[in-house]
């Protein structure tokens, strides 16, 4: 015990003093920080409509029903033909009365302002329009969809006040009757009751499965070039006359483990704190912070994160052992690792999918495969509520898996660390693992 | 008789493609010196690997101090330097040296301590400079060959392999080597190591045991080894132009079995029932001068040739090519 403890402290502490583990550490949060701050930024600068406010209307219907639609679309009511002031700030689509003899020349025009960014795009209103028939649009929005979204239902929205006048119901009561300032929000219910906004809920999820991805290859890899260096340097000789090589094999995968880990509990510490801290730092940089609730974590959900990354680290990390043993290059551990990498490639491919039905049975059959269990299960507890049995179930598996794993990589890694010369094949492979000695 | 250090009973090894050890059976005593001989690919390695139970024998039993080399706490008695050498490159000398005594159950001041004793009388730390404190990137080849040998004694073990010690070191570190063995079983440690070199094989050790191929070829205390093996050798000493004389004397076959120049002698091996005094007669009578004539034991080297044949030299096989 006390050699294990030997082995694990020795790799913890090279590794946790390697100055890239420092830069690892504190440039992660960095770009975590991007992530959250930078997209946030980009969407308070670019709020929806301001853009699509800088269209150039082109009304040859000569009624003012482009001056009604302009005073929509800039969310005032429809009741009044000429909105004086628009509601939001920013933009105001721009009127063109123009006679339908004209309307080419018109177009033509537009077309230039939009191509030199005057201006966005343009909306052609004629008879047919106020009929309720038809509107064309030609502009840079035309392929997003909440833009053209928003145009269409204003447009509605002054033919519907149009007909409303149209009648007999005056001005006013048409203003009262159309200006719906409908405030949407969505907020998700699970088995578990009210479980906060969907969106954050699935970035979570998200972000927990790109985490267990990232650190399982990127971790899983160091332990296999440690085992390398252990072989291509010697040292692994030395080592093996004083522990057994279970020992060994051991103690670096959970040495490296908690490196791990302590860069993840640092990444998350320095992240939550940017977290809290944003709300100022958005405001320097002139936008308001997004009402993005942080989901909570309960202790339970915690510890079973915590589990499922020990037992995934050590399911992969084993394979990534028994490679780096039975290899004498990093060359040829870069062919060698590739089936173990598609294991990992494969979990990764199957997180979008799982985040958008987490509760189908393929995400149910990949949640209990040891292989995906520690990527997909955590992502599903985070989106959606996960039986108990299910939880139990792939928790027992990926144990049984773990065991499974440490012991063909052992009797790889007793026989391989000795190895010089030829990479072996998989059928020489397979008599080491049954080598009885 | 005293419990023997290393007790190995018919041990047998087999890889995938041949036998690496085969039938072998030897005896350490405890507080010798003891060479383990063979050429490359004899199997001196996975013997040695066996001993200190990194590959277990396929059939046979190998005791450590009357335990089985699996036994826990064995392995905190022995000091073990293998062949091919190395070191954690980027680690510190002094955290190596500290993560190789807690390897063997050494720890905290005790490991310490050591350490700055064995730094200082292997002068890696002096006053101007603690080598200590270095990565072991940072050290000669020399100074890393120390390190190494450091860690292997660190824990004042009771029993101390060296595999192919001699090799790769400058002529100060193999001097070193040579008093720290000495010095190792004048304190009753007992100390195995292998090579291929016979002369240093014949200045150190009390007992050897030749193998090749996997089997044992000989084995025994270094005088009874030359007892039985060295009663029919010659040394013969010329002056001047003998050699050419003597030259179709030592090509007789029903005389001379072997006649190895030594460029100031020969060592001559006499053939089955050869007499010496015909030998010297016709050595006489071809009137080269004689400076020497004289029935010597044959050395080491001489009995290795004789046992193993010198077409055994440096065969390269065996699991890791060397061994």
């Amino acid at each position: 015990m006390a050699k294990l403890w030997a082995i694990i402290k020795r790799e913890y502490l090279e590794r946790v003093r390697s100055k890239w583990f420092l830069i690892g550490t504190f440039l992660g949060p960095v770009f975590f920080g991007a992530i959250i701050i930078v997209p946030a930024y980009i969407a308070s600068k670019s709020k929806a409509g301001t853009e699509i406010n800088n269209t150039v209307i082109l009304d040859v219907t000569q009624t003012g029903f482009g001056n009604r639609l302009a005073a929509v679309i800039s969310g005032g009511p429809a009741g009044k033909p000429a909105a004086a002031k628009p509601a939001t700030t920013g933009a105001h689509p721009s009127v063109r009365v123009i006679p339908p003899a004209a309307l080419p020349a018109a177009e033509s025009t537009a077309t230039h302002e939009v191509m030199i960014l005057t201006h966005t795009g343009y909306l052609v209103v004629d008879g047919r329009t106020i009929e309720g028939e038809s509107v064309r649009y030609a502009g840079r929005s035309a392929t997003s969809i909440p833009d053209m979204e928003r145009l269409r239902s204003a447009v509605k929205e002054a033919v519907l006040a149009t007909r409303l006048e149209k009648a007999g119901i005056n001005a006013s009561q048409t203003r009262d009757i159309t200006f719906i300032p409908l405030n949407y929000s969505a907020e998700r219910i699970t088995e578990k009751g009210r479980g906060g906004s969907g969106i954050a809920s699935v970035m979570f999820g998200f972000a927990i499965g790109f985490l267990l991805y990232m650190t399982i290859i990127l971790y899983g890899q160091t332990v296999m070039s440690g085992v390398l260096e252990e072989k291509t340097n010697r040292v692994a000789e030395v080592v093996m006359s004083s522990v057994p090589t279970n020992t060994l094999l051991s103690g670096k995968v959970l040495g490296v483990a908690a490196v791990a880990l302590t860069q993840q509990i640092l990444w998350v510490l320095t992240t939550i704190l940017m977290f809290k801290l944003r709300a100022p730092i958005m405001s320097k940089l002139g936008a308001s912070a997004s009402p993005f609730a942080f989901p909570s974590i309960s202790p339970t959900a915690a510890v079973l994160l915590f589990l499922f990354f020990l037992l995934g680290f050590v399911f992969y990390a084993s394979l990534y052992a028994a490679v780096g043993s039975s290899v004498n290059s990093e060359q040829e551990a870069k062919q060698a690792m590739t089936p173990v990498l598609l294991f990992i490639i494969t979990t990764a491919v199957f997180i979008q999918p799982v985040l958008l039905n987490p509760t189908g049975t393929m995400a149910r059959v990949l949640s209990l495969l040891p292989f995906s269990s520690p990527i997909i299960m955590p992502i599903r507890m985070a989106v959606t509520a996960v039986p108990p049995w299910e939880l139990g179930v792939s928790l027992v598996v990926l144990v049984l898996a773990c065991f499974g794993a440490m012991w063909v990589a052992s009797r790889i890694y007793r026989i391989g660390l000795l190895m010089y010369g030829k990479k072996p094949s998989f059928r020489e492979l397979g008599r080491w693992i049954t080598y009885s000695g | 008789m005293t419990l023997p250090t290393i007790d190995i009973q018919h041990v047998t090894k087999r890889f995938a493609e041949h036998v690496a050890v085969k039938d072998l059976s030897l005896q350490v005593p405890p507080g010798t010196v003891y060479g383990l001989l063979g050429p490359n690919g004899a199997g001196k390695t996975t013997t040695i690997r066996m001993i200190l139970n990194i590959i277990a024998p396929d059939q046979g039993t190998v005791k450590i101090f009357g335990e089985p080399a699996s036994a826990s706490g064995i392995t905190n008695r022995i000091g073990y330097l293998p062949e091919e050498r190395g070191l954690y490159r980027k680690m510190q000398v002094r955290r190596v040296l500290k993560f190789l005594a807690e390897l063997k159950g050494v720890t905290g001041k005790t490991a310490d301590t050591r350490i700055d004793q064995w730094l200082e009388r292997l002068s890696l730390k002096t006053s101007e400079k603690d080598w200590g404190l270095s990565k072991i990137d940072e050290l000669s080849r020399g100074m890393q060959q120390k390190v190494q040998f450091i860690g292997t004694l660190l824990h004042d073990p009771d029993l101390v392999i060296l595999d192919e010690p001699f090799s790769g070191l400058d002529p100060i570190n193999a001097q070193a080597l040579k008093d720290t063995i000495v010095d190792l079983k004048r304190r009753g440690k007992t100390v195995i190591f292998s090579t291929h070199l016979m002369d240093n094989a014949e200045r150190l050790c009390d007992s050897v045991c030749i193998i090749a191929r996997g089997e044992k070829v000989l084995d025994g205390s270094i005088a009874s080894v030359k007892e039985v093996h060295g009663t029919r050798t010659v040394a013969l000493g010329l002056a001047g132009d003998g050699m050419r004389a003597v030259a179709p004397i030592l090509a007789d076959k029903s005389l001379v079995l072997r006649a190895d120049d030594s460029n100031r002698y020969y060592e001559i091996e006499l053939a089955p029932g050869a007499d010496p005094q015909e030998l010297l007669r016709r050595v006489v009578a071809s009137g080269a001068a004689i400076q020497r004539f004289e029935m010597v034991q044959p050395s080491l080297h001489q009995i290795f040739l004789q046992k193993v044949g010198a077409d055994h030299m440096g065969i390269e096989e065996g699991m890791s090519g060397h061994g």
